[in-house]
């Protein structure tokens, strides 16, 4: 006869899909975080007012409006490659990029046989001025800015506007802009975490306590299978918790999924085997169910809070930084984020997969010393 | 569920002496408390064989390395002609299991905990007909946690059938239950034993004891003390010249109590 498998798992998924606590925290709560957070608007929509600069002139002229732009009070500039600068715009930390052109400041000589009045004079040049489509506002302020600060270089050179140089307001498709699609990718990692810790330790301690697991210990079940189909319940409804997570944000709050679904969903799996180690953990040190809360908001808690769920890391203070570098959470989320919104391949993301992995070996280590079967 | 509840196969072989369980010389500690102290019976085939004992007297604990739960330290146990320590695996697939305090996944109905069951012994039963051995047809949909006590040990008993084993380990199975439940577990379990079971049965209860049980071994801290037949027992503690001050009536309490509210169970 076939193994034990399919009817230990289709049991214990209709077990957990009748489970009303473990269905209001896996999709109603993270539901209700990001409502609230949403509203909130925490990242205040990440608005920046750096205005980044790319030179590609590198002659006296594009020096000297460098200069000149320097002593713009209200601009903060950023120097750079027109790569860096227009990668950054698209994530939304530039409100807008000049592009100085290569032939800023080439002269336009004399034909032959002009009046001898003719001097060479400023070759009239076209200045881009890249903003960020779905940042109107920012885009909108800096280049008031910028064109009229070119306005004025002009009148200065010839007397007159737009005689020299003339500004081209051109608006790229923008990625991670607006706070919502920051706060899903997060939402969507603190989720996983939640389900897998919880829905691992609570069962099981409470199995573990009453003699669930006792009275299976009676029977010749292989433990594999068991815990294969205990571990897959909770890999399948992390996948469903993340499709209906990710159904809610697109329909109901405008996120924009640039990703593969296929590999977020790879991603959410990974992420939540390393969060469903740790429960096993937890139910195999914990000594009774009240003990399981303790313990898991412990683990669960300052990752909570430092791994970038509900605003950047940017803002921490650098040795913070560096730890929560190292948080599986912080991997799970990058990658949840990487992959979701900035629509990267699981394949580029060599850092964070890897750091997924390891803390994987480590959470499976971690279960297998500390579960017990019996009380 | 399609199939029919299989016949026993495992019944056929007959062990040599017609003997279920041998159990020689086990001995059990836990740190520095001897928990059996060199204990060695035999249990036969077909008997309903007794397991008394004040608490902490050893029986969990033996009945739980016969189960294949635990390991002895010392000794050897052989279970349904299988030794346990070596093969335990085989022997949990040969016996079925009741344990103290039973517990059984949240969430499912009874079916569905029947079938996981058949599933762990990779067999397929009809779910409806085991629960129909324990009169609990009716529950069928029901969930573990909305049932009675009584109704609860009598799933625990079908859960521990569901791969026809030839011999039942019951584990104080009538503590907390009332006089008509504990009536009803009685006569489960003499029909058990009618089909040709074998069953071990741990048990408080001293008219429990000699109503159902065959032979009885009585134990305490960690050695059987003595092994007979409940009517033996009873004689030889006369013959040694014991007689109780008040002779007893004709009937007690327990009869009044049945005669009046009758031996139908109360549970729905």
């Amino acid at each position: 006869m076939r193994g034990a498998f399919p009817t230990l798992l289709s049991v214990s998924l209709k077990a957990y899909y009748r489970n009303r606590s473990a269905m209001f925290f896996s999709l109603l709560v993270p539901l209700m975080i990001m409502v609230i957070f949403g509203l909130l608007n925490l990242g205040g929509g990440s608005t920046s007012e750096t205005v980044g600069i790319v030179d590609k002139a590198h002659n006296p002229t594009s020096e000297q409006i460098i200069q000149s732009l320097k002593k713009v009070s209200v601009l903060k500039l950023d120097f750079g490659s027109e790569s860096k600068e227009l990668n950054a715009l698209k994530k939304g930390d530039r409100a807008a990029v000049v592009v100085l052109p290569a032939d800023l400041g080439s002269l336009v000589t004399c034909p032959a046989g002009s009046p001898p009045s003719c001097r060479p004079r400023p070759k009239p040049v076209t200045i881009p001025v890249y903003g960020n489509k779905t940042k109107p506002q920012d885009a909108q302020i800096a280049r008031a800015i910028v064109t009229q600060f070119f306005d004025s270089a002009s009148f200065a050179a010839l007397g007159q506007p737009g005689g020299i140089y003339r500004t081209d307001a051109q608006d790229l498709p923008g990625q991670n802009t607006t706070y919502t699609d920051f706060l899903v990718p997060g939402i969507i990692a603190l989720s996983i975490m939640q389900t897998g810790i919880f829905s691992v330790a609570f069962a099981f301690v409470q199995q573990k306590q009453t003699g669930v697991l006792r009275r299976l210990m009676a029977t010749p079940m292989r433990v594999s299978e068991f815990l294969a189909a205990q571990v897959s319940t909770r890999l399948i409804m992390a996948a469903v918790q993340v499709v209906i997570l990710v159904a809610v944000a697109v329909v109901a709050f405008h996120f924009r999924l640039a990703g593969n679904v296929i590999e977020l969903l790879m991603a959410c799996i990974l992420g939540s085997a390393i969060f469903i180690a740790v429960g096993f953990a937890i139910s195999g040190y914990a000594s009774d169910e009240q003990a399981v809360p303790a313990i898991a908001n412990i683990i669960v808690l300052p990752m909570m809070f430092l791994s970038g769920i509900f605003f950047p890391r940017d803002s921490m203070p650098g040795w913070l930084h560096r730890i929560s570098d190292f948080l599986p959470l912080t991997y799970v989320t990058d990658a949840i984020r990487a992959v979701s919104v900035d629509g990267s391949h699981l394949w580029n993301l060599g850092p964070d997969v890897i750091g997924i992995a390891a803390w994987l070996m480590i959470a499976i280590v971690l279960a297998i010393r500390l579960f017990r079967w019996e009380p | 569920m399609s199939a029919t509840f299989p016949q026993s196969s495992l019944r056929a072989p007959s062990n040599a002496q017609g003997l279920a369980i041998k159990v020689e010389d086990l001995r059990k500690s836990y740190g520095d408390v001897v928990a059996i102290d060199g204990i060695s019976f035999n249990v036969r085939e077909n008997e309903i064989f007794g397991m008394l004992g004040p608490n902490g007297a050893g029986k969990t604990t033996t009945v739980e390395i016969l189960e294949g739960l635990r390991t002895a330290d010392e000794g050897r146990a052989i279970v349904a002609g299988v030794d346990v320590r070596r093969y335990p695996a085989r022997v949990k697939s040969l016996i079925g299991v009741q344990l103290q305090s039973s517990a059984f996944m949240d969430n499912l109905t009874l079916v569905e905990l029947i079938d996981m069951f058949a599933a762990i012994y990779r067999r397929r039963v009809a779910a409806l007909e085991i629960l129909g051995k324990v009169d609990l047809a009716e529950k069928a949909k029901s969930w573990v946690r909305h049932l009675s006590g009584g109704q609860k040990q009598r799933f625990s008993i079908a859960t521990a059938l569901v791969n026809d084993p030839r011999i039942l380990f019951l584990d104080e199975p009538t503590t907390g239950l009332d006089p008509q439940a504990r009536r009803n577990l009685w006569e489960l379990a003499q029909t058990l034993r009618s089909e040709g079971r074998t069953i071990v049965l741990t048990t408080h209860y001293m008219e429990e004891a000699e109503t159902l049980c065959d032979r009885v071994a009585i134990m305490d801290e960690g050695k059987i003390v003595t092994l007979d037949t409940p009517a033996n027992l009873v004689q030889r503690l006369l013959d040694k010249g014991f007689r109780r001050e008040r002779v007893e009536r004709e009937a007690n309490l327990e009869d009044v109590f049945i005669d009046l509210t009758g031996k139908g169970l109360r549970e729905d």
